[in-house]
């Protein structure tokens, strides 16, 4: 494992520690994420005691340092490169045509966040900050066996993290436009992608042609099938709590792609089964709560659903617009001619049109999230929303009052509830929360 | 004698063919509604053009093609384009042959694409005024003037896209006996005279067939026809006459722009227009669109309130209904 190399160098940030402090740190910080995600899971166990046991694998899964870290090694060995990624606007489709490994870096772990306050600011998203800490401290299995890292400029801080990561790793920068709907747009994104396209194939070797990309699609195309059939079962009553659909969902960015479908088409299976026995996981009349905001990343990060689903009165997760969550495979390439022409512009249309990311600014006032968040929100029956939102995430922050004011229309409550990568203000959360989905309930009742 | 009959029988067993593929395909349709309305599409497309064809060899009356053709429309709107004419599916099937050949398509730049949208409106008005001009000035000399006062002659402009590839008068293009034609063929040789004939069909075959090749759907853009479909359509009465329309809903759509992409025609009011009726007179209703959408009942073909044919997850194998 690499890690922190000592005296002074031409690094731009300095992102530099010594060995000894990183291994300590990293040691320390790893047992505790360790026995954070065994705790977790037990947790998530005791809420939804009769569960499937298609969520087993999810779980194993869930386990950042095992299996698949090694998985990921072996291939590596075996010549394949490992891409990470920090956001959701990088072409998995690109990657997996180059036979290279997709995994999204963006970290979730609260401790490796005092890190990264050596470099940035404490204002700064606790996102970007705690990325900083893991790869000083080399802490994430995936973000230390990536050879090169896509990061796409999206919000303020996404734009300078890639340029402290690249002090270590290749950085390759992909830059979305801030605006969608225009030719000029579309023509630059597309330019983008085929440089980013190049870059692939100069790392991997393997010249993307279009029958790998369109094998490409079509995996990607299944995964999207065995996702949209997860988002599809929690319209009904809950027959899974909605923090096992958000691992689900969020195990699918470090997982092998093909073996995370097939291993939720079995999930689905079986959820469908419930759904006719009418096994539900908690009681149909429990609040439906859906999560708008910042993305909640595991393992760390996993306070704001747990104490949703563990609050008395318990809450359900029914739906969520994070960019780590629903949002993630939602979209499928829709490719109208298998020819590579047809076939790039497809990805790049799907990465870029269908996005409800706040980075995005229009004169109709990011319509689109607005009707994400609202066709969702009917879809899915929800009684509330839960805006959360990171000290420093500017644009999800800023955003709060336009969808404040649609939801109000359409009479859903909706709460702001702020927070950090810190354990200090659960119970205050908490009791924010429990208010809220007593609101919800009395609601329900009225 | 003999072989006349043997033609006719011919002729009939491939209606026949035609029709029974026909039915099959609408079958298959009410079983699985909701796939393959492009397939569906092709066979009504060639059942619509095998009829054209005996409508030519039975009857002279070409007139009442027309006008039932402009009766259609005007409860269809431009149906006709996407469904039932047989130059439409000349140049769908140019376009399954690049496809099969896997060469990219080129898309018109936005701009010349409206512009052409307009541009037809004007060509239409040329079309009908020209001859009225031309008359007053110099009677029936000029060929180009012939040509263009197509609406006098037994085959108007109007009526060129519907004329079939084998027609039973006699043509300029000649194979084993056959006389061959091609839409706009017997105009262009009427016009262009005896001797140039063939020069000048065979000009507008390529350009024609070339031009659809790299563009889909090129020549419909402009085609006098369906443009005097929007015609009618622009004017206050007509307008909500036509039964077929399409929907959008607001909230489903996600704006994630394949509708704009797989539009043959390349309209782009279906990604830009916030919701409701979204039917343009630049839409053929070929449905592409709402068979790529990949949202559930986001976008919607409705036949005066009620929905015939909605969009939906096609991830998901559809369910035998």
């Amino acid at each position: 494992m690499r890690c922190g190399t000592t005296g002074s160098s031409n690094k731009k940030y300095g992102i530099e520690i010594s060995q000894k402090e990183a291994e300590e740190l990293r040691n320390a910080i790893r047992a505790t994420s360790i026995k954070v995600m065994e705790e977790y899971i037990e947790r998530m166990k005791k809420t939804w005691p009769n569960r499937p046991e298609a969520m087993q694998y999810f779980y194993d899964v869930a386990k950042f340092f095992g299996t698949r870290e090694r998985e990921i090694q072996k291939a590596k060995e075996e010549g394949r490169k490992v891409i990470g990624y920090t956001c959701m606007f990088t072409p998995i489709e690109l990657i997996l045509a180059a036979d290279a490994i997709p995994v999204r870096v963006s970290s979730g772990f609260y401790d490796p966040v005092k890190l990264g306050n050596r470099i940035v600011p404490v204002e700064v998203c606790p996102v970007v900050r705690s990325t900083i800490g893991v790869e000083m401290i080399g802490l994430s299995p995936y973000l230390e066996l990536s050879d090169a890292l896509i990061t796409p400029l999206t919000c303020d801080g996404m734009t300078k993290l890639s340029e402290i990561l690249s002090d270590r790793k290749p950085v390759w920068i992909l830059h979305p436009p801030r605006l969608k709907d225009s030719d000029q747009s579309m023509f630059f994104w597309i330019e983008e992608l085929r440089t980013l396209k190049a870059k692939i194939e100069r790392l991997t070797g393997t010249r993307i042609i279009a029958k790998k990309l369109k094998a490409a699609i079509e995996v990607m195309h299944k995964a999207t099938r065995a996702f949209r059939r997860l988002q599809e079962i929690r319209k009904g009553a809950p027959v899974i709590m909605g923090r096992d659909a958000m691992l689900v969902n969020q195990t699918s960015m470090w997982d092998d792609i093909e073996r995370w479908t097939r291993k939720t088409e079995e999930l689905c299976n079986e959820l469908e089964k419930r759904i006719q026995e009418k096994a539900w996981a908690c009681p149909p009349e429990t609040p439906r709560v859906m999560i708008a905001g910042s993305p909640t990343i595991w393992p760390d990060n996993w306070k704001l659903p747990n104490i949703i689903e563990e609050a008395s009165p318990q809450g359900v997760i029914v739906a969520d617009e994070l960019c780590s969550g629903d949002r993630f495979l939602f979209d499928p390439v829709g490719v109208d001619e298998w020819t590579m022409n047809d076939m790039f512009k497809a990805v790049a249309e799907r990465y870029l049109l269908p996005s409800t990311c706040p980075c995005f600014t229009s004169e109709d006032g990011n319509k689109d999230r607005v009707n994400w968040l609202t066709a969702r929100i009917k879809e899915r029956q929800v009684d509330g929303v839960i805006y959360h939102v990171f000290r420093g995430c500017m644009l999800y922050a800023m955003e709060y009052m336009r969808i404040k004011r649609v939801l109000e229309k359409i009479n859903v409550p909706v709460y702001y509830l702020d927070t950090d990568y810190t354990r200090e203000d659960v119970g205050q959360i908490k009791t924010r929360v429990e208010a809220f989905l007593e609101m919800l309930k009395s609601r329900a009742e009225f | 004698m003999l072989l006349e009959v043997v033609s006719e029988a011919l002729k009939l067993i491939i209606f026949a063919g035609l029709a029974l593929a026909g039915i099959l395909a609408i079958l298959i349709w009410r079983k699985d509604r909701k796939t393959k309305v492009s397939c569906l599409r092709f066979f009504v497309q060639a059942v619509a053009t095998t009829a054209f064809f005996f409508i030519f060899s039975y009857t002279a009356q070409l007139l009442i093609i027309l006008v039932v053709i402009f009766a259609l429309s005007i409860f269809l709107g431009r149906f006709f384009c996407g469904w039932l004419c047989p130059f439409g599916l000349y140049l769908d099937l140019v376009t399954a042959v690049r496809k099969a050949l896997k060469i990219r398509y080129w898309n018109l730049p936005d701009k010349v694409n409206k512009f052409l949208n307009k541009l037809r409106y004007v060509l239409l008005l040329f079309f009908i005024a020209l001859p009225f001009i031309l008359e007053r000035i110099e009677p029936w000399q000029w060929s180009l003037a012939k040509f263009l006062m197509g609406p006098f002659k037994p085959i108007s402009v109007l009526l060129g896209p519907v004329e079939p590839l084998v027609v039973p008068w006699e043509s300029s293009l000649k194979l084993y006996g056959m006389n061959l034609s091609y839409p706009y063929a017997s105009i262009i040789a009427f016009y262009s005279g005896e001797n140039l004939a063939i020069i000048t069909i065979s000009i507008f075959i390529g350009l024609t067939l070339a031009s659809s090749f790299a563009v889909r759907r090129f020549w419909c853009r402009f085609c006098p026809t369906g443009v005097s479909f929007a015609v009618l359509n622009r004017f206050k009465i007509f307008q909500r006459i036509p039964l077929l329309r399409l929907n959008k809903v607001e909230e489903k759509c996600t704006k994630c722009g394949i509708c704009k992409r797989v539009c043959p025609a390349q309209v782009t009011d279906v990604y830009e227009e916030k919701g409701g009726d979204i039917t343009t007179s630049m839409c053929m209703l070929c449905l592409r669109c709402i068979e790529m959408c990949p949202y559930e009942d986001c976008l919607k073909l409705n036949m005066a309130g009620k929905t015939l044919f909605r969009s939906r997850n096609w991830l998901e194998p559809s369910k035998i209904e």
